[in-house]
Parts: C-alpha cells; structure tokens; sequence
C-alpha cells in the first residue's frame, strides 16, 4: 500500500516536471519576445542579455508604424482573416453537411478527392494559383487571397465528421414539420454544431491568419500587406529591425488570443464533439 | 376526413450490389379514426412502412391514398401527416415553446400570437404549461415524450404516425402514457398508425392490429380475432404473452402423439385430414393442472405474479408454460399431469406454418363486438 502510494507520488512528480518543462520550452521564445519588443535595438543584441522588460515599445512601435504603417497592416489581415473565416465556415459547413445527410452519385470519390487535397503543400500550389489570378487580373486584391483557400478540405472534413452525429430523426422531423431542406440545414442542423463551429472558426482564422507565401507573391504594394507580409518587409539586407519585428510579432498574436479566449470552451468541446457517443 | 388506403405497397434498397426487400406487396386500407398497431419482430419492415406513409422513404411500386387523395408522390410536408419517433427528436436549441410552435410557424401562415395561443392550448392539454419556457435537455422522458406529442398535435394533422413512441419510457410510465395515449386519439379523432415491436402495447391499444414478418403482412384484425384466429404458426406464436407453446406432434387416427409421450385424442379430425404431422398450440391460459391424466410434465420453475403463477415445465426437453390459478403452485423439480380442452386447441399446418384450425372455444360476446364496429 506505501508501496503504491510511494510509486504514485514519483510518478506525479515526473509528469509535473515533464509538463513544466514542456510550458518553460514554449513560453521562453514568447517572453523573449516580449522582452525585446520593449528594448530598444542596441540592448537587445547586448551580451549578456537583458531578461526584463524595458520602456521603449512605445518608441519601437512608433518607429514600426512609421516604416510600415502597421495600423493598417493589422486591418488588412483582420479583415481578410475575418471575410475568410466567415466564408469558408458556411461553405465547410454546407459541404459538410451534405457530405453526412444526404446520399447522391460519387459521394465518396469526391470527398475522397477533397480530403486528398490536403496533401498538396501550400508551396506547390503558389506558382499556378498566381499564374491563374495574373489571368484573372486578381493580383494585389484580397479576393485573390481569400478565395483560393475558401473551401477547406479539413474544415469540411471536420464538419462531415460532428454533422454525422446528428440524428436523422431531427432531420426528418423538421422536413415533416414543413421545413426546406436549406431550413433544415440553418435551423436545424447548424444551431447544434455551435461548438464545432467555433473550433472550426479558431482553426480557419488561424490558417489564414498565419500565411505568407502565397500573400507574399500575390501582394505588391505595401498598402495591401498582411502582418506576415509586413514582418517581412522588416528584415533587410543591411539591418534587421529586431525591435520593430517583436513590436509587431507581438501585436500580431493578440487578435488570435482574443479570439481563442471567447470560443476557448466551445472550442474544446468541438474538438472532442462527435468523437464520444452521448 | 382521412382514411389510409395502402395498395400493393412494395418497398425495395438496392444498394447497387444487393437488393433488400424491407416491404412485400402490402395493402391495408385503415378507416378514419381508426388506430392500428403494426407489430412484428425487428426487420419485419413496420418502420419502413411507417416511414413510407410519413413520405421520408419513396415506395418502390404501389400506392398510398390519404381520403380521396394519392399522395404516393407527395413530399412528406404536404401530406398532412405527423410523426412521433422513438427518440423523440425534439430539437435541442430551441424551448419546448419553439419546438411545438416549429411546424406552424413553417406551414401556416398563422400570426405569432394566434400560434402562441395554440402552443399554449396543447400544451395545457397536454399538462406541460410549466415547461413551455425549458430547452428539452432539462426534461425528463415522460415530459420529452408529451412535448413530441404536442408537437404532433398542434399541428392538426389529418394522419399520425408513431414510431415506438413508448419504448424509452419505464414500464409504469409506458402503461400511463398507453392509456393517455388511446384517449388523446379517440378525442382527436385522428386516423393513426402505430408502430411497435411489443405484441402486448399492440393488443392493449389497437383497433386493429397489423401482424407482419420479413416485409409480408401476415394478418390484419381486431386484437382478439388476431389473437383467437391466428392465420399461422407465426402470428400465433408472436401475440400473447407468455407465448403460446407449440408442439410437434405426429396423427394417428384420433390420436396425436408428440414428445415426451404427450398424447391428445381429438373428436374432430377434419382439420387435420390429409396431414401425418402437425404443429399443436396450447395457450398458457388454456393448460389447466389436473390430479392425474395422461400427459405429464416436470416443473422447474413457478414465477408467482400474485393475481396469478406462471409454471414453466418440460416435456422430454420441451418447454411449456402454464398459466394457473395462484392457489396451484406445485414445487420445483416435481412431476405434475397437465390438460387442456380440445376447442381451445390450435392445429398448423407441419410445412407451411398455416391454421387447421384455432380456438372455437366461446368469450363473452361484448368483448369482441366492441373491437369490430
């Protein structure tokens, strides 16, 4: 029984400092980060280096907004990431939802072709997604770069897994009920995923939050820059700007923190939703 | 008004590798008002048939006429009809008020009050008021089951449609809301099919039941008519609780012999004229235990119900249920002589599984004159 109790204690404090160590290996690069957004440049490159906060992001933030206009940047992407992540949830969802309830020819093929999108890196696609949107005359917009990634695989992945929860009989009771089969869909179904819907939200303003190649080569005026765009612009050939880049590295995980803050317990139960039966 | 002409109904899923025929040329016509129970083992194809009036499954060829109507073609929202399912389905986002209020808010064009007003007199009928402002995950079975009712109800329908409306509930609350149940309908006067799989809820509330096995329908009648002249070995063996026991037994002359040396001289060998072998159905009811005669069996186990006992005896590795008087309880593990009356005895056909003949013993009149009008 001491035995036991001995081996049990052992065995928490093992895992307690796994799992400390784990949140030390992960915070120390996002201190760092907001350390150095408060130091001005010389004594962030200094040796030994400094591990407190400074007074100078406002004056990092000025020279940032000054060099980038930063302001704007920040609305390009929310705004971007907010069109996209509304667009893209009502088509996963749509998708998703025919994909679970309804039958018709080469269903599985085709979502197999979906899912198999998913290995495609974003890399390989860059080049001809340009070509097409030089075609189109889309270069420079924000439409070329919401649209491209509307219809996620792994969003409508997500949604086809949680709407097959749903029970028929809520279905066929709403169609009885008189409701259109896009009533059953609004009314009906979406109401119940609300939670795997906010998971899919975090997930989808997140992928779009953070991309950068594919803006990179779509984007040319500074005016159009997303904030990964716009760090970018920060390093130079002569002279990184170390302090300005971590003024707006940490500006940039704001918007994410917010969001994940206000969908955090939705978001947790739609990770899980689906995955045990009820 | 609506009555229910089934015709020459079949239904058939062909997954494109193999064909399952769920339901085989049926055809039932159900009267206005009338409650009839289809009752069958599971895959029997009652669900389908449900389904298939409730215009969620297409028919495979025949029709469905509601009144003078064909509304075979009909989507299920115009057809009139309302279905309770088994799991209620009561929609989760929404209040009790919401989800009776659901279908009238979609079909009619009634104004918001005039459909508060009608939410609320079902739900009063109903004995749910309380509830109307609850999200269905803060109700318990019974009241779940009342709000898919109302649900039901308030929309008026000219047909419902109830798919195991009971088989969730606990058995006191099954038997309360069976009888709640037949009196809602008799006052709404609404022609409804009822699907269940328990022979006993099917006697209790029908008008009519429908019997069916393997997507065939098998008989259609009055309760006591189903269950005194069963068509086959099947429906007999399906209604009444206990079942019935059958026995094979081979003729000879009068006589019929069957296992464990169980012999039965019968007066009347016309039914079994033609046959070497038969099948014998006793009710349990039947079966009365006599001080000695010449057929016996050993009993191993008496279930005493208080208002009566259940034995439960073999014969040469055959099972018999007698159900007897509550002063009879002879003890476990000894030898009793059994007897029953030869008009109460049921006769099969060995091969097919048809009637030779069923009960020709009398009942009271009243009792069955009131199932057929």
């Amino acid at each position: 029984m001491r035995e036991q109790r001995r081996k049990d204690a052992v065995w928490r404090f093992l895992t307690y400092a796994f799992v400390i160590t784990m949140v030390v290996v992960m915070m120390v690069p996002l201190y760092w980060m907001l350390v150095a957004a408060t130091l001005p440049q010389e004594q962030f490159l200094q040796f030994p280096p400094r591990l407190l906060p400074g007074t100078a992001f406002l004056d990092n933030f000025a020279a940032l907004q000054e060099r980038l206009d930063f302001v704007r940047t920040i609305r390009n992407s929310v705004l971007i990431a907010v069109v996209y992540t509304l667009l893209s949830l009502v088509l996963c969802s749509m998708a998703g939802f025919a994909f679970a309830k309804y039958e018709f020819k080469f269903k599985e093929p085709i979502f197999y072709a979906i899912l198999a999108t998913l290995v495609l890196p974003i890399q390989l696609l860059v080049i001809p997604l340009f070509l097409l949107m030089a075609q189109l005359d889309w270069t420079n917009t924000f439409r070329a770069i919401i649209l491209p990634w509307a219809a996620n695989p792994i969003g409508i992945f997500l949604m086809r897994q949680n709407m097959k929860s749903i029970p028929d009989a809520l279905l066929e009771s709403a169609r009885m009920d008189g409701a259109t089969e896009f009533q059953i869909f609004y009314r009906i179904a979406l109401p119940t995923m609300r939670s795997s819907l906010a998971a899919l939200a975090i997930i989808l303003f997140l992928f779009q939050w953070d991309l950068f190649l594919y803006p990179l080569v779509i984007l040319e005026t500074a005016d159009m820059y997303t904030i990964p765009v716009g760090l970018a612009q920060l390093t130079g050939f002569q002279r990184i700007y170390y302090d300005q880049i971590m003024v707006a590295a940490t500006l940039a995980i704001v918007p994410m923190v917010v969001l994940f803050l206000v969908l955090q317990k939705q978001f947790v139960s739609g990770i899980l939703a689906g995955s045990l039966k009820e | 008004m609506s009555g229910i002409n089934i015709t020459e109904l079949d239904k058939v899923y062909d997954s494109g590798t193999e064909k399952v025929v769920a339901v085989e040329d049926l055809s039932i016509e159900i009267n206005h008002g009338e409650f009839l129970v289809l009752v069958g083992p599971s895959g029997c194809g009652k669900s389908t048939t449900l389904r298939c009036l409730a215009g969620l499954e297409d028919v495979t060829t025949g029709s469905i006429q509601f009144g003078d109507e064909d509304v075979t073609d009909h989507r299920a929202s115009e057809r009139d009809v309302a279905m309770v399912f088994q799991n209620y389905a009561l929609y989760p986002h929404m209040t009790v008020r919401s989800n009776i209020g659901f279908g009238l808010k979609l079909s009619t064009k009634l104004t918001g009050d005039e459909i508060e007003q009608q939410v609320e007199d079902v739900a009063e009928m109903l004995g749910i008021s309380e509830l109307l402002n609850e999200k269905p995950k803060a109700l318990s079975g019974g009241q779940q089951q009342r709000v898919a009712l109302g649900r039901a109800i308030v929309r008026e329908p000219s047909v419902f449609l109830m798919d195991e409306p009971l088989s969730n509930l606990d058995a006191k609350l099954r038997s309360d809301m069976r009888t709640e149940l037949q009196e809602l309908q008799a006052d709404l006067d609404v022609t409804t099919v009822y699907v269940t799989h328990d022979q006993t809820e099917a006697m209790a509330m029908g008008d009519r039941i429908a019997v069916m096995d393997g997507g065939v329908l098998q008989q259609v009648g009055p309760p006591e008519e189903v269950y005194r002249s069963p068509v086959n070995q099947f429906v007999a063996d399906f209604i009444g609780s206990p079942s019935i026991n059958l026995l094979s037994a081979d003729v000879e002359g009068e006589t019929l012999r069957g296992p464990g040396g169980f012999t039965y001289e019968i007066d009347d060998t016309e039914p079994v004229a033609g046959h070497d072998r038969v099948r014998v159905g006793i009710r349990p009811e039947d079966i009365t235990v006599v001080d000695s005669g010449q057929n016996t069996a050993d009993v191993t186990v008496v279930e005493p119900m208080g208002n009566e006992n259940f034995l439960y005896m073999e014969m040469d590795g055959h099972e018999l249920t007698a159900r007897v008087d509550p002063a009879i309880r002879p003890a476990e593990e000894t030898q009793v002589s059994f007897d029953f009356r030869e008009a109460a005895l049921y006769l099969f056909d060995a091969k097919t599984g048809d009637a030779l003949k069923t009960k020709t013993d009398t009942v009271d009149p009243a009792v069955v004159g009131t199932t057929e009008d």
